[in-house]
């Protein structure tokens, strides 16, 4: 597992970028972080020099943790709480921010947020996060229209990218602002040959019609320990467009070698065809249901496959997914939360509720 | 003596599951074996920093977050509930303040009224009927524990002090419970420290930012006072407002927020460490608005580091006109063209109504300040 998550980790810059977009960003002076908001932990797949000069730490210390550590006790909740926001919606912001050193002492920096668009689908690969270390802020006491209104009069460009009216800005915003975008461009330049960076040129195919996840929905997710699928009805042959690192340990498979797969591929000689077709008039029916079913791994060797299935709701009210929540049966699951089989299914199961009941809730009027 | 005329509101039917059983004193309980999950022995102790707090990480789903939605899958499952409201279609409502709207249309129709319970609770048969009958909406308990680490008892008997939590079988939200503070004293009318630090420290241990807690004042009429919680989609247009705070003891000491530009007055308190002690500023707080019958809510966010406070105005008669989750800015709807006619002013309109008032409000934050001063000093 460890491995695994390491891998992925690894690969995630590399499979993306050329080498000479690793070569160029390691020659900018500038502090900024890539994370990969796919994996689970969403997790820091690249930090560059200046950033490990800027906060102290070797790369090893930091590729594999999420930002947060770099958070403290006087970092402002508010301001984690708008950055988690930007990138469940996946946009761009910016945000004056209070970090800690690895010798603990605090410093504010402002944050700049920007996430990176895959140009084959259109669905957020990463996120490029830069840091400009800047003097502590004078709090002021300000309203939202009041910072805009200044934005706009005192940096132009710095308005593009500080549309936000959530901001705080700092006593040397001036220079400060000119500077940001030059650095994040640069940034975003190098790898801008194979992803798309500007939010309103990408074409996004709308959930669930492409099934593409969100970051958003792929981090709730991450939280999940246990093994558990998420399929989509509304696509052709009903394919997994999520499978759990604790599935894909279960089953031996890769995740590329199971995504957009039906779950089919789990069956063989000896499994049985009315427990299929019991799971299959339940998804027509769009009701849960738990069954007991002899699965293959990708060793060809079988287990015992205690599944729940169940249908799981978007904003729209209606069936979004499916969440199919494999037990091993006979194997010495050790499951660290106590709970016996039947309610480690309910646990996933409504998590995943949860974690989807927000998709696709749209501004407006409402479309049936 | 004055008579009290509930306020007839569609958004406000679901303020009536209030099941019967919690009129009736605790010690009904005590035959029913429900699971138990214990916290650990480190409690939000006064010097203890409160984000070091026993080994939660935000990577992982925690043992308590597992347990409650699983045993409220369950009774899903089981159909206790009178509905699926993940059917229910929620959209933002067009606008700045990004407030939420929610179409149920179950909400009112399977609402049937409960008989009203016989006042003396434990007059043989009939109480028994209907523990019988209600038993399958209880879920667990919660109380303090002795080991370094939480535990999770499968099938225990309530223990004095406990949390009950229990489902509300007409949801407004995915994880819709109640949590009832039992014990000795919990036929007391007001809110006390025990059972907010209790159920503050339920939303550090679920350790899940959609999971919410609210609390509305009592209002004449209750007899009983309880919590209630569910997990919230995306994030409440109050948590999303700017803060401007006044009250601040020293670097990571409790710090009080008036929330700016909020159609209804509302307080933020927030504490990294010393959260005992500003729940205790909390409770004082509150016990002194419920003397100047200044009617009030409490919203629970970010796992416990927030907790808000909206003010109503002052009314003599004590009923509170709007529930936690409408203040913070999500509201009900019953019908299809009520929800699809909802306009950000509406709800505006809808907040600032029932909001106390400027002049009430500066009372209230030099109150914060004086009571606040006092627990520090």
């Amino acid at each position: 597992m460890e491995s695994q998550l390491n891998f992925n980790i690894e690969n995630s810059f590399d499979s993306r970028y050329s080498f000479c977009a690793r070569q160029e960003l390691d020659e900018l002076p500038y502090s900024f972080t890539i994370t990969d908001p796919t994996i689970c932990g969403h997790p820091i797949v690249f930090a560059s020099k200046g950033f490990l000069k800027v906060f102290g730490y070797s790369k090893d210390e930091v590729v594999g943790k999420n930002g947060r550590v770099f958070q403290g006790p006087k970092t402002d909740r508010k301001s984690v709480m708008e950055i988690r926001e930007a990138i469940r919606e996946e946009r761009s912001m910016q945000i004056n921010l209070l970090n800690y050193r690895k010798d603990g002492t605090p410093f504010w920096m402002l944050f700049h947020l920007s996430p990176v668009f895959s140009k084959e689908d259109g669905r957020v690969i990463h996120f490029v996060g830069v840091q400009v270390p800047i003097s502590p802020p004078r709090r002021p006491r300000w309203s939202a229209s009041g910072v805009v209104r200044n934005g706009a009069n005192m940096c132009e460009e710095g308005d593009r990218v500080c549309g936000n009216t959530n901001i705080m800005f700092g006593s040397c915003r001036r220079e400060v602002c000119s500077d940001t975008p030059v650095e994040l461009s640069r940034v975003l330049g190098l790898l801008a040959s194979e992803s798309v960076l500007d939010d309103s040129s990408r074409e996004r195919h709308s959930l669930p019609g492409a099934g593409i996840l969100s970051s958003a929905l792929n981090i709730s997710l991450g939280r999940i320990k246990q093994s558990f699928v998420l399929t989509d009805p509304h696509l052709p042959d009903m394919p997994i467009v999520y499978a759990s690192d604790a599935f894909l340990r279960l089953t031996g498979y890769a995740k590329d070698e199971v995504l957009e797969r039906n779950c089919r591929f789990l069956s063989g000689a000896d499994t049985d065809f009315s427990t299929l077709y019991q799971i299959k008039e339940s998804i027509q029916t769009e009701q849960a249901c738990t069954v007991r079913i002899l699965n293959y791994r990708k060793d060809k060797s079988s287990f015992w496959n205690y599944l729940h299935i169940s249908p799981v709701r978007n904003a729209s009210g209606k069936v979004a997914y499916f969440v199919g929540v494999q037990i091993e049966e006979g194997c010495k699951n050790q499951d660290r939360n106590g709970l016996c089989p039947e309610m480690r299914h309910r646990s996933v199961v409504g998590a995943v509720k949860v974690a989807v009941r927000s998709l696709s809730m749209g501004a407006g009027p409402s479309r049936s | 003596m004055v008579t009290v005329k509930q306020v007839e509101d569609d958004n406000l039917v679901s303020k009536g599951a209030i099941p019967e059983q919690l009129k009736c004193p605790q010690f009904c309980f005590q035959d029913i074996r429900i699971p138990l999950y214990r916290f650990s022995s480190q409690s939000l102790l006064d010097d203890s920093p409160f984000e070091g707090h026993v080994c939660i990480t935000e990577d992982e789903q925690s043992a308590l977050d597992s347990l409650l939605l699983a045993l409220w899958e369950d009774k899903m499952w089981k159909g206790v509930l009178r509905y699926d409201v993940t059917t229910s279609e929620i959209k933002v409502i067009f606008g700045k303040r990004k407030f939420i709207a929610q179409l149920n249309e179950r909400l009112g129709m399977d609402y049937v009224p409960k008989p009203e319970p016989d006042k003396i609770c434990g007059q043989g048969n009939l109480s028994e009927f209907q523990w019988t009958k209600h038993q399958e909406e209880f879920l667990f308990y919660v109380a303090c524990g002795e080991m370094a680490i939480s535990e999770l008892i499968p099938s225990a008997a309530m223990p004095d002090g406990a949390l009950l939590i229990i489902i509300n079988e007409i949801p407004v939200e995915y994880g819709h419970v109640f949590l009832v503070p039992c014990g000795s004293d919990s036929l007391a009318q007001v809110l006390d420290t025990k059972s907010l630090e209790m159920v503050a420290r339920f939303a550090v241990e679920i350790n899940n930012c959609s999971f919410r807690l609210f609390y509305d004042c009592p209002t004449a009429g209750t007899s009983h006072r309880y919590f209630e919680a569910c997990y919230f989609p995306s994030p409440l247009p109050v948590e999303l407002t700017p803060v401007d705070t006044f009250f601040h003891e020293g670097q990571r000491g409790m710090r009080i927020s008036a929330v700016t530009d909020f159609p209804i007055k509302t307080l933020l308190f927030e504490s990294n460490k010393k959260f005992k002690r500003m729940v205790e500023v909390l409770v004082e707080i509150c016990c002194q608005l419920q003397e100047k019958s200044i009617p009030y809510n409490l919203l629970i966010s970010d796992s416990g580091k927030k907790i808000f406070l909206f003010l109503q105005m002052q009314n003599m008669a004590n009923s509170g006109t709007l529930s936690a989750w409408e203040c913070g800015g999500y509201f009900l709807f019953q019908s299809r063209s009520e929800f699809d006619q909802a306009t950000e002013e509406t709800m505006l309109n809808k907040l600032r109504d029932v909001s106390l008032d400027d002049e009430g409000f500066q009372v209230v934050k030099e109150l914060c300040c004086s009571i606040a001063d006092k627990f520090v000093a």
